[in-house]
């Protein structure tokens, strides 16, 4: 199905859920889910967030299904509100030491060019992560993706706590101007 | 059923219907009519104009240049303002111009410091324009809190910088009619208690966040 077909009938989907029917919203939603967790995955790779973030794109939409007009195109609309939520979600990722311990080392991690582990793969699935700097990518990585604290990622990087907490504000600011740019 | 099925079907039960979207350039034009309105009575109100300041505009075309530029920044402001209140209707490049307008009117009083549209005189000079400034303002940005918080501004902040911005330059570009004519002047007790709306219109929107339902739509 075209991105044009797509676009008419979500807007149609949107227009008939504003009047109250749930079908329509159901359908709808059904759809823009397998939409937000495809966007999710293709810049950030299948990361434990993704599915977070999609359930909170979702409440999201449906908070503002009322300021959705249907004079204007949905697409814009539905992705200014899952590129916000993803990067709060990132944001807002704290020290997850379950995570950790699906990762078989921290080298491995950080390193993209190996192939070996799993969990590389997937990071480097994520288009919009390649395009930080090795820095701002281990940083993010670290603590947002594995989830290490930020004392812990410095000790690992050999850099300070303040440095680490400006590599992440910027590597998250970036990931905001690029999924922006992504339209 | 996963989690995703559960929140859907959730979000979906007992759907209430929503009114119909706003225009919001119309509820932009909507507040800032009024609020000039408001603005202009006030000050109307609160003491005489400077004498022979309509008749100023008519004569010199620099003056109305200068009061039509502010015009039109304001107007700009208030209306990415309220785009900035829907997901996705603010472009870029509306932003961008928006401040580059706002700019470059503040821009015209810095430049008549070399050469003022009018000449700098002490007439219809207003004891407290500085606090009449930064009290009028303060309804304006409310009210048009009020009506942000009801849409879904993701930037909740930013929005109301953006607002507060034009509320508090709406009873500064009035000054310019309503006290004496002076580049400092004007700079000092009209643009600087516009501005510094724009850091209490934050504070004022990181304290009174939009309501957001939990997911029922109730």
């Amino acid at each position: 199905m075209t991105q044009g077909s797509d676009e008419q009938r979500w807007s149609r989907l949107m227009v008939s859920a504003q009047a109250g029917n749930e079908s329509d919203y159901r359908l709808l939603l059904t759809e823009l889910s397998s939409v937000i967790s495809h966007f999710l995955r293709s810049h950030f790779g299948n990361q434990h967030f993704t599915e977070d973030c999609v359930q909170e794109s979702l409440i999201a939409i449906h908070q503002a299904r009322h300021t959705y007009d249907p004079q204007r195109p949905f697409r814009p609309w539905l992705f200014a509100i899952v590129r916000h939520k993803a990067i709060d979600t990132l944001r807002n990722q704290t020290h997850r030491q379950k995570v950790i311990n699906d990762y078989r080392g921290d080298q491995q991690v950080l390193s993209l060019s190996c192939q070996h582990n799993e969990a590389e793969n997937e990071i480097s699935k994520g288009d919009i992560l390649v395009s930080l700097s090795p820095q701002h990518r281990e940083a993010l990585i670290l603590t947002k993706f594995i989830g290490y604290s930020i004392a812990e990622t410095a000790e690992k990087l050999c850099i300070s706590e303040s440095a680490v907490k400006v590599r992440i504000h910027r590597a998250i600011h970036k990931l905001q101007l690029l999924l922006e740019a992504d339209e | 059923m996963n989690n995703h099925d559960s929140l859907i079907a959730n979000l979906s039960r007992n759907l209430a219907p929503v009114p119909p979207p706003p225009n919001i350039n119309k509820l932009a034009m909507l507040w800032f009519c009024l609020s000039a309105f408001f603005v202009v009575v006030l000050i109307h109100l609160m003491g005489p104009v400077r004498p022979g300041a309509f008749s100023q505009l008519l004569k010199e075309p620099r003056f109305l240049l200068e009061c039509l530029l502010g015009l039109a920044a304001i107007i700009w402001v208030c209306q990415l303002a309220f785009r900035d209140a829907i997901p996705g209707a603010l472009t870029k490049q509306f932003y961008a111009f928006g401040i580059m307008l706002m700019v470059f009117w503040v821009a015209q009083y810095v430049i008549g410091f070399v050469s003022p549209a009018l000449e700098p005189s002490m007439l219809g000079k207003r004891d407290h324009c500085f606090t009449e400034t930064l009290l009028y303002s303060l309804p304006l940005i409310l009210s048009g809190l009020f009506l942000i918080r009801r849409l879904y501004p993701l930037r909740p902040v930013r929005t109301a910088m953006s607002i507060s911005l034009a509320a508090g330059m709406l009873p500064a570009l009035y000054m310019q009619l309503a006290c004496m004519y002076g580049p400092s002047h004007i700079l000092t007790h009209h643009i600087l208690p516009g501005l510094l709306m724009v850091p209490i219109g934050a504070a004022i929107a990181k304290l009174w966040r939009p309501h957001r339902d939990t997911p029922n739509g109730k």
